[in-house]
């Protein structure tokens, strides 16, 4: 029985798409402010490879279409409205891969997969050199994942033979040492046990301890247990799976626990009531590989399964910018780099927009998260992930 | 972690750290320099600045108590301490205005290293020489602090121990103390071996504690110990590199002790080299300096048992630099890129070997 999981679900009024999650499309809007849509059915492609879809998570009427400069999309706003029926698939007809790629395609799961390097929506032709589930999440404060793979047990086992069939490349399962979830052990895919502090949920860990990528141009796969649950949910009922779980954490949150949400609801719905009085720090994932969130404008984005609120000193809230600095070489850097990385050069490198170095130093592997808790360490006050980006973008062009 | 993270400006904590881990130091470095020099009085004070304060602030010269002992150790230690942070901080002030940026606090360690670094006899011009070379050379022209590739204060004390003949640890301890020919407790090992270590009246004790005659910050290892602790509690240090110097000092001086040496540094078992001279202090305060030291953790070992066999070579070898910890460090700081960098290129190739 789908949604038995004990969990308070949160009503919401609005949602959000944000173009930012689908990076590697060159969105085209299927919809207009004003158009209703359904659960399910799709409001955008990408121009130039149309498969690639991305649906609506909730039945309502989009509201607006944000664009900002260069008329790149910002977000696609939904007023939901429960009234309308989702959208019902048929099953794939066979275990085919083209079968099983279509169906992914069509129901808009396809663009919950993500590649490495660079943290694209993969190409529907392409083949993985692997592909990775992340079915742990050691975060601090994160959603466990266990309870959850265990109410959708038949939808996640569904979809891990689902996922096996869209590519012939080693698939691995990767979780926690006290969880293991169950599968079709048919369906081919290696389980693999990741321990060893925060960083061991992190795809880019998992990525570089058993198939690290180099200078041949292959690429690996990975999505998240929930998106998994979703294409399970999408296999066995027809129908989209309209919940995901994130957690609610954090010291200035009252009442911290799990919550059955939608996914793009609007983060000051989510909060109404939830937290305390006083300047504070909102940031979208843990306290530690989080991003750090503006308050008022906020989405929960694709795949975040946490939101933490916690406090900021009065007085070092309108901190003057102190402006980039020398990065001091401690020690305290080690323990919070991606294993398999060396931190100090890797940061001069990305400092430097070195991106011939910082690719064999193992840049193709990170995105943005992996260096997330390495920006808030250092000294500099450099936001590491944005200079990633920047040397993942040359090297994506000159690929 | 939550001394280090960006709330507030992080550079700032990790100096506070810094200093803070050198209080115990400079303390023991006050007590015992006036421990020192009052057991060498009696031949008579001399006249310097130095002395003459010493003899302003003391009560009694003759049955010296605590009190003495903290008043004639600052009178010491003070007057070089406030003319090297004057000078560092008139070329920081210079620098800052010509490079449009805000004063860097960074000079104060440097000058309070530097002095610790320094004989109770350092004559003035060596310290504004001193500072003037390490603000300049160590810091100012590779674009201000954690920008440059050594320690300023132990290049500063280098250039001093170069410049000037008598300055490297050799040549008399204080200045005020006419008669007085004693020199660091190392050189008196070097000369005499344990025979005159009992002569001087030291033991392990006094040497662990820090009551035997050497420059002003690194006689104590108790006090160098509590220093370390604090750095490698917050991680600003490496513990690695900490480790590999002291391990390899303690190897190296153990297989010299094997083949067999009579008399000398060949014969000096391994303790008495972590406890005299100024390695413990330049382990953890100079050659662990995260700015000038190897940034990766194979590079931190190398590095650190480089140090620990450049000091015992030297030792061992060379009787002008008997402490031999100054040019050990400062020849390891100037490997470190290129330790790093062999190390680097070897974990690419091991990289391109298992990838896709």
């Amino acid at each position: 029985m789908p949604g038995s999981l004990d969990l308070e679900t949160r009503k919401i009024t609005r949602l959000a798409l944000l173009g930012s999650d689908y990076r590697g499309v060159n969105p085209e809007l299927l919809c207009q402010a004003g158009d209703e849509v359904r659960a399910g059915s799709a409001v955008m492609r990408d121009a130039r490879r149309p498969a690639i879809q991305v649906v609506a998570p909730r039945s309502g009427i989009v509201s607006k279409v944000e664009r900002g400069p260069r008329r790149k999309l910002v977000a696609l706003h939904i007023d939901v409205d429960d009234s309308l029926v989702e959208r019902e698939f048929t099953r794939p007809a066979s275990q085919e891969k083209e079968a099983q790629r279509e169906f992914m395609l069509k129901t808009g799961t396809w663009s919950s997969l993500r590649t490495r390097p660079f943290g694209n929506i993969p190409d529907p032709a392409a083949e993985p050199a692997a592909l990775f589930i992340t079915a742990l999440d050691a975060e601090p404060l994160a959603p466990p994942p266990a309870p959850i793979i265990e109410a959708f047990a038949p939808e996640f086992s569904a979809a891990v033979n689902a996922l096996a069939c869209i590519s012939s490349a080693p698939f691995y399962l990767c979780h926690a040492p006290d969880y293991k979830p169950a599968f079709d052990p048919a369906s081919g895919a290696i389980s693999q046990v990741f321990d060893g502090g925060s960083s061991a949920g992190l795809p880019g860990v998992h990525i570089q301890a058993l198939c690290p990528i180099g200078f041949a141009g292959g690429e690996v796969w990975h999505i998240g247990y929930q998106e998994v649950i979703a294409l399970g949910h999408l296999l066995l009922h027809g129908k989209p799976w309209l919940q995901r779980v994130i957690s609610l954490g954090g010291e200035a949150v009252d009442n911290p626990r799990c919550l059955q949400v939608s996914v793009g609801a609007a983060i000051d719905d989510l909060l109404a009531g939830e937290i305390c009085d006083g300047p504070l720090q909102l940031r979208a994932g843990s306290a530690i590989y989080g991003r750090p969130l503006d308050p008022g404008q906020a989405w929960l984005a694709a795949g975040q399964r946490q939101l933490t609120v916690t406090r900021r000193a009065a007085d070092e809230a309108p901190a003057e910018d102190p402006g980039v600095g020398a990065l001091i070489p401690g020690d305290w850097l080690e323990a919070l780099a991606p294993p398999g990385v060396f931190p100090v050069p890797l940061l001069r490198a990305l400092q430097l927009g070195d991106a011939e170095r910082a690719r064999e130093l193992g840049a193709l592997e990170l995105v943005e998260e992996d260096l997330a808790a390495l920006s808030s360490a250092c000294v500099s006050n450099s936001d590491y992930g944005r200079l990633l980006r920047r040397v993942l973008d040359q090297l994506e062009a000159a690929r | 972690m939550s001394i280090l993270n960006r709330t507030g400006d992080g550079r700032r904590r990790i100096l506070k750290i810094q200093l803070l881990s050198l209080l115990p130091v400079t303390l023991a470095a006050i007590f015992n320099s006036g421990y020192q020099y009052l057991n060498g009085l009696a031949a008579g004070p001399g006249d310097d600045l130095r002395s003459q304060l010493a003899m302003g602030l003391a009560s009694s010269l003759d049955d010296p108590g605590l009190y003495d002992y903290f008043a004639v150790g600052l009178s010491q230690l003070l007057p070089m301490l406030l003319l090297a942070l004057l000078v560092g901080g008139v070329w920081e002030r210079i620098i800052a205005e010509r490079c449009h940026r805000p004063i860097e606090p960074g000079f104060v360690l440097i000058a309070l290293l530097f002095t610790l670094l320094l004989p109770g006899a350092a004559s003035f011009t060596h310290i504004i020489f001193g500072m003037t070379c390490a603000i300049l050379l160590g810091k100012g022209i590779f674009g201000g602090d954690g920008k440059s590739f050594l320690s300023p204060a132990l290049l500063g004390v280098a250039i001093v121990q170069v410049s000037f003949g008598g300055a490297s640890g050799t040549h008399p301890l204080w200045n005020g103390v006419a008669g007085y020919a004693g020199s660091d407790a190392f050189a008196l090992y070097h000369r005499g071996g344990e025979a005159a270590l009992a002569q001087a009246d030291i033991n392990l004790w006094s040497a662990f504690f820090g009551a035997i005659p050497g420059p002003l910050g690194t006689t104590s290892l108790l006090a160098v110990a509590l220093g370390a602790a604090v750095l490698l509690l917050t991680r600003v240090i490496a513990w690695r590199l900490l480790a590999a110097q002291v391990i390899g000092l303690i190897v190296i001086a153990t297989l010299v002790n094997w083949m067999g040496a009579e008399t000398g540094i060949g014969s000096m078992p391994a303790y008495w080299h972590l406890l005299l001279g100024s390695f413990a202090f330049g382990a953890v305060f100079l050659g662990c300096d995260p700015v000038a030291s190897a940034c990766t953790n194979p590079g931190r070992w190398i590095q650190g048992f480089l140090i620990a066999a450049l000091v015992m070579l030297i030792r061992v070898a060379n009787p002008i630099h008997p402490d031999a910890v100054i040019p050990a460090l400062l020849l390891a700081s100037i490997l470190a890129p290129l330790i790093d960098h062999a190390v680097i290129a070897w974990s690419i190739k091991q990289r391109a070997r298992r990838h896709v």
